[in-house]
């Protein structure tokens, strides 16, 4: 045995003592270690048992490993999780609290792997060296554990005699043991980088471990032992104990040694076999803090050129392998790049008499498996031709050509969303990556299809959409209607009333549309259409293949009474013409198809899904109904971003059910005295769907008539406005919870409907209803002075005498309030914000935005105007301390009631229904989020993720 | 973080009571200035640093003033004072003045985690006032200690004793340097080091060790340091708002360091892994804006977070933008590359296109489906790419992406410009 731990002064004899332990190990150190071979490192007999198994990490990682080790983990621990088992292909593996529940239960274990948060890895680390005296080796993975803890670990595993992997490593791969302890070293396919062979690779890089197993192979050179060290300051199982280890192992023949900056591990190291080592960081001396790698800063004597120079010296050569310059000797070779390790091990190798292990496996060549030029002219260098992956990853490739939409990874979305999100700086809430601001300056239908859609429609979509979502807001005659009505009488509030019909909008109604959105994917999707508005797209082979197949052949379900057309011809079509000859066309057209395709064709639209309709239905001598029509416009406005595989086919799926919802929303918050079969708010349906937008639409049914341009902008800025306040605002934790509790991991399960409910069921006089405070409060101020027209900036009214007398007034109020012990007296709505103010003069970003918004169309607002009046007389009047920011809520009251003000004054309307209207426009702007959220939660969600830990909740009694 | 200087020293030392020379801050009057003057015979004028830098001495920015106008001019040439030390630059923010403390003896000092000895380990000597470099093995003792029972006064007196120290240094030190552990263990320190010490007579005519320069460096896992309520800016002048952005999202799952390379490059490598960071910044050298290790598998939201200060800082002059690294073992790749490719979707929505060529190599967990998403977002970003599989040679990517910088700043950058309508 000729390793040498040279440990300079600790042979002084102010060391005595020091590393007197009590195990005792391999001899030639003067500190324990329990290693004597690297065949003992991975075993076959190693049995396992994994700490925090049910973390995150862990839950990739570990059925991996027990798998490709043929089921050596032998348990695991999770506190409050006893009971658990973590599912493998090859049978479970058992979760106890603790580890003295694990061995109580009759485990016996020698190996921890820890997994656990960077707070507990000591504890835990202790805990399972105390309770277990046959625990030899503990690997940690876990990355960022304190320094002082390190120190705690290392001192006392030295004093039971149990040997420390990391931390911050991923643990030890044996290729011919077929043994992972640890982390994830070859990742999910560990056995295409641990094969056998006769190389032991030690690396800093836990990354680097295996990409240099799989480099070797190029050179025919397969593994004994790999291990990823970690990088952390202390590294527990380093280079010596390594390299002793390897001299011990007849199996290894050469090691590959993967060295970075800081640190003495391998100055005195004496090798017996010969060795690649990669040095690298040499850019690291110009840091002065540690980038990659804790503790890779390099102090003045352990830098990369330092250590390029211990090894240079210990292998008798003096400059750095490279292909150019291959300088090796017998006993090794250093290099700075670990793709030129192969070579060099061939080389050293060579030089020992040795061969390669096999014959290469692959090369290094630069294997180029997706490239797009995008029509550029690039230079030849460039032009790197693109090769087919190796398998199994060729597969892959082909497999994704084939794949149409896309799939989201399903994690726990408790307060998470994929769909919205808050920054929390601003204040302002972001949908799909578009600010609400900026989302303010779109209209309602843009909105809502940018909510499922993730982008916004073009014109030609948008009218599409503005035809889909027209031509079913009438809701004369449903039950839903009925329904709504029945509430507003029993006096339940908008959002129940708009509930009520809601929940009548199950899944058959939407069943027919989702089985042509299902048709045209398949048709279309394999044909990989890129824009559906490319009316030169040949259709012909898919009208053909519609035909043939059984997608037109299948008969319509006989229940297919829930189809909307029913709805508003039941009494001019018969039951027999309703049978449908398949999903794609009908026997004949029904009414409102008819009114759909005339307006579509009216508005000038270009879809090659309604073209395509079209065409079956001539063949066939079929007609085509909403329901279809539905559908193709669905599809259509989803596709560009479908086939970017931005969405998933569950999106497409759902979409024509989320846009009947948006219709009935709107429908059913009209009275049925204001609505009849042939018009909606005294407009003909024909002219609606025809020629109104959505926004027009949703206005005329607040406010019974068609606005404005001015008017409808305001409309569209409010909805805007109140999209979403990200997903753990009440509203979306309604819709959240209740695509939980129907479990989304079954997508089909969901009832879409049931998510507005959530959405509804989840608003109230405190959340929606409670923007009519600050209308009240404006009503106030102004019910006695003589204001007609609010967007009028000659309007004449003295606003700093009015806001200043207001203020007088409170102060007033506020000090008696204060003086009888009144701590809860009435707070002026709508100004201060708890984010925006500390400044002299304080500013919500978002009421800033939107009266410039304003500001630049020429349009003037009297009660803004008013708003920020009173916030300056505030201060001057001494209320406030410094000048309060009029926040968001009031943009909202302030623009809603400048368009009710004139039939609010004129008696049209009661202050109650001005009540109702603003809480319903609330209702529909609301819509837009939690339609998003809704999708969201579908496509990501897990079953019941939106619940509560027992743990976590409290009891108030 | 590591602070150097008395300015926090005197105060970090107080918590344990060790014994320090006398500090005035940058804005003593006049009137206490002389006073010290008087009390001590003089003062130093010393330069405050952020951060750690060494040899100020020898660099002439140390000031010496024996009287009241000396320590003035002092002041004012060393409050802005600059320094260069090796690689490291540093400005000046203040003064102290530290009293004289006239010693016979004079002590260095340190405790650091050592990785020959695995342990925490004193290093001492009494032939102190002389870089430690240039003492000789037996002027000077190492001794790892035990981290359960921590700094104890036999390993200071045996030290002292060996080496051959005067009796009259060694019990005074070893009250008092034991006491140094309480600071180093409790507060999440890996180095503390006090050079000098000054052995001071006190009034009883025993001597006192006097603390006179302070250095430390904190574990950044370690968040004990926080509770010694220093500021918060106290080590991040060096830092640029890049740096400081990403740094907020440093969480125990997954790394987020980075470090700027060259202000100037234009070549922005997303690196994933720590041996990756080293080959790619060591490869691309001075074309890179950035050093990066994004590896540990980072959740989705982190990535995003990352990507998109990355482009808000990096994009507008980046030629390449590069997703590098090598077969991840635990990161997954469709995970790290949405997010990537969201926020880049994000940056062309909200700033416009940039001309920009995309390279990836990579492989791991989901490789496939990660490439698979970034190309659908490049596609209809209209971003040219090419991605290599994991079995290419990394160095060899890596040049690629240089002959792809070299080629758009030879007029690709203006084709790709073109291509994309940006004017």
């Amino acid at each position: 045995m000729t390793t040498q731990v040279k440990t300079g002064q600790i042979d002084t004899e102010l060391n005595r003592g020091f590393n007197f332990m009590t195990a005792r190990g391999e001899s030639e150190f003067p500190y324990y270690v329990g290693i004597h071979s690297l065949a003992d490192l991975a075993t076959k007999e190693d049995r396992v048992c994994v700490l925090n198994i049910l973390g995150g990490e862990s839950r990739t990682v570990t059925p991996t490993s027990h798998e490709f080790s043929g089921g050596n983990i032998v348990c695991g621990t999770m506190p409050g999780r006893s009971g658990s088992v973590m599912q493998t292909k090859i049978g479970d593996i058992p979760v106890y609290n603790n580890v003295l529940e694990a061995l109580e239960a009759g485990h016996n274990f020698n190996v921890a792997v820890v997994y656990v948060p960077p707070s507990g890895v000591k504890d835990s680390v202790i805990e399972a060296v105390r309770v277990n005296p046959s625990l030899k080796k503990i690997i940690i993975l876990t990355e960022k554990v304190k320094v002082k803890h390190a120190r705690m670990i290392r001192q006392y595993c030295q004093w039971r005699g149990v040997d420390v992997f990391g931390a911050n490593c991923l643990g030890i791969g044996d290729a011919h043991n077929k043994i992972r302890l640890g982390g994830a070293l070859g990742g999910t396919a560990p056995e295409e980088s641990l094969i056998p062979g006769s190389v032991a690779i030690y690396s800093n890089s836990g990354n680097f471990t295996t990409t240099m197993a799989t480099y070797l192979l190029t050179a025919g050179w397969g593994t004994t032992v790999s291990i990823s060290s970690g990088k952390d300051l202390y590294i527990h199982y380093s280079a010596p104990e390594f390299t002793h280890a390897m001299h011990n192992d007849d199996r290894t023949k050469a090691m590959v040694m993967y060295i970075e900056p800081g640190g003495y591990y391998e100055k005195d190291l004496e090798f017996e076999k010969p060795v690649v080592a990669c040095i690298v960081g040499r850019w690291k001396a110009k840091l002065t803090r540690a980038c990659g790698h804790a503790g890779a800063v390099a102090g003045s004597g352990d830098n990369a050129e330092a250590k390029e120079g211990w090894f240079l010296e210990k292998f008798g050569v003096k400059a750095i392998f490279t292909p150019d310059s291959p300088t090796c000797s017998a006993k090794g070779a250093v290099v700075t790049n670990i793709s030129h390790v192969p070579a060099a091990m061939t080389a050293v190798m060579m030089m020992n008499g040795m061969k390669p292990d096999f014959d290469p496996i692959g090369d290094l060549t630069p294997k180029c498996w997706f490239r797009n030029d995008q029509g550029l002219e690039l230079p030849e260098a460039m032009q790197t031709p693109v090769v087919e992956a190796i398998a199994p990853y060729n597969e892959q490739i082909e497999e994704l050509s084939k794949l149409v939409g896309t799939i989201f990874p399903r994690q726990n979305m408790k307060d998470c969303s994929g769909a919205s999100r808050m920054d929390a700086k601003s204040q302002v809430t972001q949908i799909h990556g578009v600010s609400v601001l900026d989302a303010s300056t779109r209209s309602l239908e843009e909105n809502l299809v940018q909510s499922l859609v993730r982008e916004y429609p073009d014109a030609n979509g948008a009218a599409m959409a503005n035809v889909a979502l027209n031509a079913f807001v009438n809701q004369s005659g449903t039950i839903g209607l009925a329904a709504a009505d029945a509430a507003r009488e029993a006096g339940s509030s908008p959002n129940a009333c708009l509930a009520s019909a809601i929940a009548l909008l199950g899944p058959k109604e939407a069943e027919s549309s989702k089985e042509v959105v299902n048709s045209l994917i398949d048709l279309f999707g394999r044909a990989k259409l890129a824009d559906a508005a490319d009316i030169h797209f040949d259709y012909s082979a898919q009208v053909e293949q519609a035909l043939a197949s059984e997608v037109i052949a299948e008969p319509a379900q006989e229940g297919d009474s829930a189809d909307a057309d029913k709805s508003v011809e039941a009494d001019e079509e018969s039951e027999e013409k309703l049978k449908i000859r398949g999903i794609l066309v009908s026997e004949k057209s029904g009414k409102r198809g008819k009114m759909m395709l005339a307006a579509l064709e009216a508005r000038g639209v270009k879809s090659v899904f309604i073209d395509f309709l079209k065409a079956v239905a001539e063949r066939t001598g079929g007609g085509l109904r909403d329901v279809q029509v539905l559908g193709a416009i669905t599809c259509h406005l989803a596709w560009r971003a479908f086939m970017r595989r931005r969405l998933s086919v569950n999106t497409l799926l759902n979409m024509p059910w989320h846009f009947r919802i948006f219709s009935t929303l709107v429908g059913v918050a009209v009275p049925a005295d204001s609505q009849d079969k042939k018009s909606f708010r005294g407009e003909d349906n024909g002219i609606i769907t025809n020629d109104w937008s959505f926004t027009e639409t949703a206005f005329a049914a607040l406010l019974g008539r068609r606005p404005s341009e001015e008017e409808r902008f305001a409309f569209s800025v409010l909805q805007g406005l109140l999209i979403t306040n990200g997903p753990g605002t009440i509203s979306a934790q309604g819709a959240k919870g209740a695509v939980s509790a129907d479990g989304p991991e079954v997508p089909e399960r969901i009832q879409i409907n049931k998510g507005y409910l959530g959405f509804l069921s989840h608003t109230g006089f405190a959340h929606g209803g409670n923007g009519f405070e600050a209308i009240a409060f404006l009503m106030e101020r102004f019910k006695d002075v003589d204001l007609t027209n609010p967007g009028d900036k000659n309007h004449g009214l003295d606003l700093k005498a009015m806001a200043t007398a207001y203020a007088k007034e409170y102060k007033v109020y506020k000090v008696q309030a204060k003086a009888a012990g009144n701590l809860g007296y009435a707070k002026i709505p709508c100004i201060n914000h708890p984010v925006f103010k500390d400044k002299p003069v304080n500013f919500d970003p978002r009421e800033v935005f939107v009266d410039e918004l304003f500001k630049g169309r020429g349009e003037y607002n009297i009660f803004q105007d008013f708003y920020h009046n009173m916030v300056q007389s505030l201060k001057e009047t001494k209320v406030s301390k410094n000048v309060y920011c009029v926040n968001v809520d009031a943009v909202i009251a302030v623009i809603l009631l400048k368009m009710l003000w004139q039939p609010y004054k004129s008696g049209e309307i009661s202050g109650d229904s001005l009540e109702k209207a603003a809480f319903t426009t609330f209702l529909f702007g609301r819509m837009i989020g939690s339609a998003a959220e809704i999708d969201d939660h579908t496509n990501r969600g897990r079953n019941m993720d939106t619940r509560t830990k027992a743990s976590a909740c409290s009891f108030a009694g | 973080m590591q602070i150097t200087g008395m300015k926090w020293g005197a105060k970090l030392l107080k918590y344990v009571d060790f014994p320090t020379a006398e500090i005035l801050p940058a804005e003593a009057t006049p009137e206490q200035i002389q006073a010290m003057i008087d009390k001590h015979g003089g003062l130093m004028v010393k330069p405050v640093f952020k951060g750690g830098i060494g040899k100020k001495g020898k660099a002439g920015l140390l000031g010496i003033a024996r009287d009241l106008r000396t320590a003035l001019k002092e002041k004012e040439r060393l409050y802005f004072a600059e320094h260069r030390h090796g690689n490291t630059f540093a400005k000046s923010d203040g003064v102290t003045f530290e009293a004289f403390v006239e010693a016979e003896h004079e002590i260095y000092v340190s405790i650091t985690d050592n990785t020959l000895f695995r342990a925490p380990t004193l290093t001492i000597t009494h032939h102190g006032g002389m870089d430690i470099e240039e003492l000789s093995k037996d002027q000077i003792a190492v001794v790892p200690f035990d981290t359960l029972t921590g700094l104890k006064g036999f390993i200071v007196n045996n030290a002292l004793q060996k080496m051959g120290a005067p009796n009259e240094i060694i019990s005074p030190l070893v009250q008092n340097i034991t006491k140094l552990w309480d600071l180093f263990n409790g507060y999440g320190m890996t180095t503390l080091e006090l050079n000098p010490i000054r052995m001071r007579r006190n009034d009883k005519g025993r001597l006192e060790p006097i603390a006179c320069d302070f250095k430390c460096a904190f574990d950044t896992d370690d968040r004990n340091r926080f509770r010694l309520n220093l500021p918060s800016d106290l080590d991040s002048q060096d830092l640029s708002d890049y740096e400081l952005e990403v740094n907020q999202l440093r969480t125990y799952q997954g790394q987020s360091d980075v470090t700027i390379v060259n202000p100037a490059g234009t070549i922005t490598a997303m690196t994933f892994g720590g041996g990756a960071n080293a080959l790619v910044t060591e490869l691309l050298g001075d074309s890179a804006t950035i050093s990066s290790d994004f590896g540990g598998n980072p959740p989705y939201q982190k990535m995003f977070e990352i990507s998109r200060i990355t482009y808000k800082h990096w994009l507008s002059q980046t030629n390449v933008l590069f997703f590098i690294g090598g077969k991840a073992n635990n990161t997954d790749i469709y995970e790290t590359f949405r997010a990537m490719a969201d926020a880049l979707r994000e940056y062309f929505s909200e700033n416009g296109p940039t001309p920009l060529y995309v390279l990836v190599g990579r492989g791991g967990p989901n490789v496939i489906r990660g490439m698979g998403y970034v190309k659908d977002t490049l596609d209809s970003l209209g971003i040219p790419y090419a991605m290599f599989g994991y079995d290419s040679a990394m160095s060899e990517v890596i040049n690629f992406a240089q002959a792809t910088d070299t080629w758009m700043a030879s007029g690709g950058r203006k084709a790709i410009a073109d291509k994309m309508g940006i004017k």
